[in-house]
């Protein structure tokens, strides 16, 4: 075992064209990462000519680290200017947009790629772990248990709420929830809220809806004040490589944090059926959740930068597994990716562990060599990137408001989502103006739709006792236990300020 | 003898015609882009043979670019009604799910083209249908699905999708003991079938064939195709109205992988096109890649996937009729 894994290491080392080909992976990922609208997949599928002909275990290292380290770079833009390119990256705008704006868009940075970097090595250990109990894992997961845990991460909307009143974010949260119905109803073929216009038969553009509540709101706020992102001046930011020093140095000082949140985030990228963007989210719950300073959360705290980071980037190695182990990607990037790997003679399915263990053992090396170079290159380089956020506001906020529409329209090539953009971004700078928080609303557009779908996949298969299952019955409890703690701090909350009121 | 001779004559004529129209429509690429829409997101069936498709028609097509659009949403619909409407002018063909043949058959307001008034290049490949069915299931044959006493589950995809309009007209006309679940989209039923809360699904066999070669699943019935392991369906069924059902499913199949434009593209550039299609499918590398990829190429060209598009659409009323009650009643 040992002897395959630490020759597998030494080899892929040793090879000038692997890892010259890694470099090259890295390099494009990166770039593709930055670029709002290009997803990970699509990159992939332009490289598949490419990689036609190429020895398998080099091809294979160039397209597997050009996936994993697509998120490591995705999240600078959403620091920097509150621009996530989708959906994964919208959960660590929500408090490193904020850090940017306190002037600290390079600890925030430094944190944010050591967190990515962190999880995406994390994430190729758990691969390895979990190997042996691949199987059972993954098939105790049904509809009925994607359906709790869906609402497990809709009942972190309680401590999303920001300020004292948690009724906001049930509202902004029910508001999401009701956008995520828009669509085609799998269950009875009909498209609601959709009216004539087929592009809504999907569904809200999740990475529109994003752009709209969160960058648009921000971008006028910050035209309309003037001044720069960043409230302090340059040489008060002490921005220097030291800054962006202390960022990294944030990972170790919440590895605790950082460890459970990038298990979580492999796990989920694992059990195929919840989406990438459900780990980030439900990461970033968990983080405020069990802070005991939850109010920090919203106006800058670094561990919501690295909650998200570190999930959304460890679930590439946990998706990796059931797409090698059983032949059945687990979501379309990883389709693509089994796609590419079956023109380099990769056959994937059961076969893997016995015929082609040296590979992949090489697969994780890279995952983790990949991402330690992504790192690097990203911390070096990312310095010159930060400075923008000390330029003034009016020359910025006309460039990232096309880099908005962009993404907006690439993602899914339809004009209409600009419409859509216009119409919610007025929705979100009302959130913006009212104080009003925003996340819960991707929260609950993002997992209204998967608590929907499985609810009616498990009734359909089991009928109303779907949820008497084992690690049915351990969700509904964490529910239980999720909202108890709500309601408790709340009341807690009015007790105290009841208190305040009568000594005054 | 002087017929015989007439007729090659005549023959050669036709040919060096078309050949001359197709070099004429050929010169017009030249320095052009050609947009080619793919009705899916990147990834799986769709996506793979029309990439392959783009990228050795663009080979054959001296001078010419091709760049594949990925345009998903509502079920292949919106990259379908795209292609349909745009300008005729040989500069953006395209490829989508045959299943929208159920659509126009039934005449939904949101299928806003004519299949039989496209321009029609080739079609790269063809997708049998088959009977999956879990590993853990106790059905082994045929028989065995019509022998269960309790109705078992069956997945599909979501209510009006191609795969679930399939599965509930064969359920319907053979009278089969399928409970039908739907909303499962890509892979998920496959999952499905190995946690055991499903036991089959009508699936195109390419995207089955690896599941069951890893032991997860087996097929019983096919339709179409001539696979030798699994026995036709029609084969099995005695019915009429059952067969010519079962038929329209198998056209559907036979004609996947298609490649088409908009109506009333000019003829000589229709002709480049064809031929450059003709050419791409004979391309040695272009076989071994599709091979590879599990996807290999069974072509049909230009007039020859007109006509059965045009069969296939040339249903009895009853045959519609059917379609429509599958569809309303659940």
């Amino acid at each position: 075992m040992f002897e395959v894994m630490f020759s597998a290491l030494w080899a892929m080392l040793t090879s000038p064209s692997i890892m010259g080909l890694m470099l090259v992976g890295v390099f494009i990922g990166l770039i593709v990462g930055v670029t709002p609208g290009i997803g990970g997949r699509l990159s992939i599928a332009l490289a598949i000519p490419f990689v036609f002909g190429m020895d398998k275990v080099a091809g294979a290292v160039f397209l597997l680290t050009m996936h994993a380290v697509n998120g490591t770079s995705g999240q600078i833009s959403s620091i920097m200017f509150g621009v996530p390119g989708d959906g994964d990256d919208a959960a660590t705008t929500i408090d490193g947009y904020p850090m940017a704006k306190k002037g600290e868009a390079g600890r925030a940075l430094g944190a944010s790629i050591t967190a990515s970097g962190f999880g995406g090595i994390v994430g190729a250990c758990v691969f390895a772990f979990m190997i042996p109990v691949l199987e059972p894992v993954v098939l105790s997961f049904s509809p009925a248990e994607f359906f709790l845990l869906a609402i497990l991460g809709i009942t972190f909307i309680a401590f999303l709420s920001g300020g004292d009143n948690i009724f906001r974010g049930i509202i902004v949260g029910l508001f999401g929830m009701i956008l995520a119905t828009i669509g085609m109803d799998p269950t009875s073929g009909v498209a609601r809220y959709s009216g004539e216009f087929l592009f809504l038969w999907d569904g809200l553009s999740l990475v529109t809806a994003v752009l709209a509540i969160f960058a648009v709101p921000e971008m006028i706020a910050l035209g309309s004040r003037g001044g720069s992102i960043a409230a302090v001046s340059s040489t008060q930011a002490r921005f220097s490589f030291r800054q962006i020093f202390e960022g990294v140095m944030e990972v170790p000082r919440h590895w605790w944090l950082a460890l459970r949140t990038s298990i979580i985030g492999a796990l989920i990228g694992m059990v195929p059926g919840l989406g990438g963007s459900a780990a980030a989210w439900m990461c970033y719950g968990h983080a405020v959740q069990t802070s005991k300073t939850p109010e920090r959360f919203g106006k800058g705290a670094v561990e919501g930068v690295i909650a998200p980071e570190t999930a959304s980037n460890a679930k590439e190695g946990g998706s990796l597994l059931p797409t090698l182990f059983f032949g059945i990607p687990g979501s379309s990037g990883m389709a693509v990716l089994m796609g590419a790997f079956l023109i380099l003679g990769i056959q994937p399915g059961p076969a893997m562990l016995t015929e082609n263990l040296p590979l992949v053992w090489t697969l994780i090396w890279a995952l983790v060599v990949g991402n330690l170079i992504a790192i690097c290159f990203l911390l070096f380089v990312v310095r010159w990137a930060a400075m923008l956020t000390f330029i003034n506001g009016a020359v910025i906020v006309p460039f990232i408001l096309m880099l908005v529409v962009i993404g907006a329209y690439v993602s899914e090539g339809r004009w209409e989502n600009l419409v859509i953009l216009v119409l919610l971004s007025i929705i979100g700078y009302g959130l913006l103006k009212a104080d009003w928080p925003r996340a819960p609303f991707v929260i609950g557009l993002v997992l209204g739709k998967i608590a929907e779908e499985s609810l009616n996949k498990a009734l359909g298969l089991w009928g109303m006792g779907f949820f008497l299952r084992p690690i049915s019955l351990v969700l509904i409890g964490l529910i239980a236990l999720t909202i108890g703690i709500a309601v408790w701090r709340q009341v807690k909350r009015a007790r105290r300020s009841a208190a305040r009121e009568i000594a005054a | 003898m002087k017929f015989k001779l007439g007729m090659a004559a005549l023959t050669a004529v036709t040919v060096a015609a078309a050949g001359a129209q197709a070099q004429q429509g050929a010169d017009f690429y030249k320095g052009k882009t050609v947009n080619y829409i793919v009705a899916t997101a990147p990834g799986g069936g769709y996506d793979t043979y029309g990439r392959l498709v783009a990228e050795y028609m663009q080979k054959y097509l001296l001078g010419s670019t091709f760049i594949v659009k990925n345009m998903p949403g509502a079920g292949h619909l919106v990259g379908a009604n795209a292609i349909y409407a745009s300008r005729p002018d040989g500069l953006t063909i395209g490829t989508f799910n045959t299943g929208l043949l159920y659509n126009q058959l039934m005449q939904l307001p949101a299928a806003k083209f004519d299949l039989t008034k496209m321009s029609w290049v080739g079609k790269a490949g063809s997708d049998p249908r088959v009977f999956a069915i879990a590993a853990g299931a106790p059905i082994k044959t045929w028989q065995d699905l019509l022998d269960q006493k309790q109705p078992v589950n069956f997945a599909t995809a979501g209510v009006g999708s191609a795969s679930y309009v399939e599965t509930i007209i064969l359920t319907k006309v053979l009278n089969l003991p399928i409970k039908m679940l739907t909303g499962y989209n890509g892979t998920e039923d496959m999952l499905a079938m190995r946690r055991g809360e499903i036991a089959g699904s009508i699936a195109s066999r390419s995207s089955y064939d690896s599941f069951v070669a890893n032991g997860y699943g087996r097929f019983i019935a096919q339709i179409g195709g001539d696979n030798k392991d699994v026995p036709q369906l029609a084969s099995l069924v005695k019915d009429e109205k059952a067969k010519s059902l079962i038929s329209l499913v198998q056209s559907q199949g036979d004609i996947a992988r298609l490649t088409a434009g908009p109506p009333d593209i000019p003829a000589d550039r229709l002709a480049a096109l064809r031929a450059a299609f003709k050419s791409a499918m004979e391309d040695k590398e272009a076989q071994e890649k599709a091979e590879k990829l599990g996807r290999p190429l069974e072509p049909g060209y230009g007039d020859d996937v007109l006509k059965q598009i045009k069969d296939a659409l040339n249903q009895s009323p009853e045959t519609i009729a059917l379609l429509k009650e599958a569809m309303s009643k659940k």
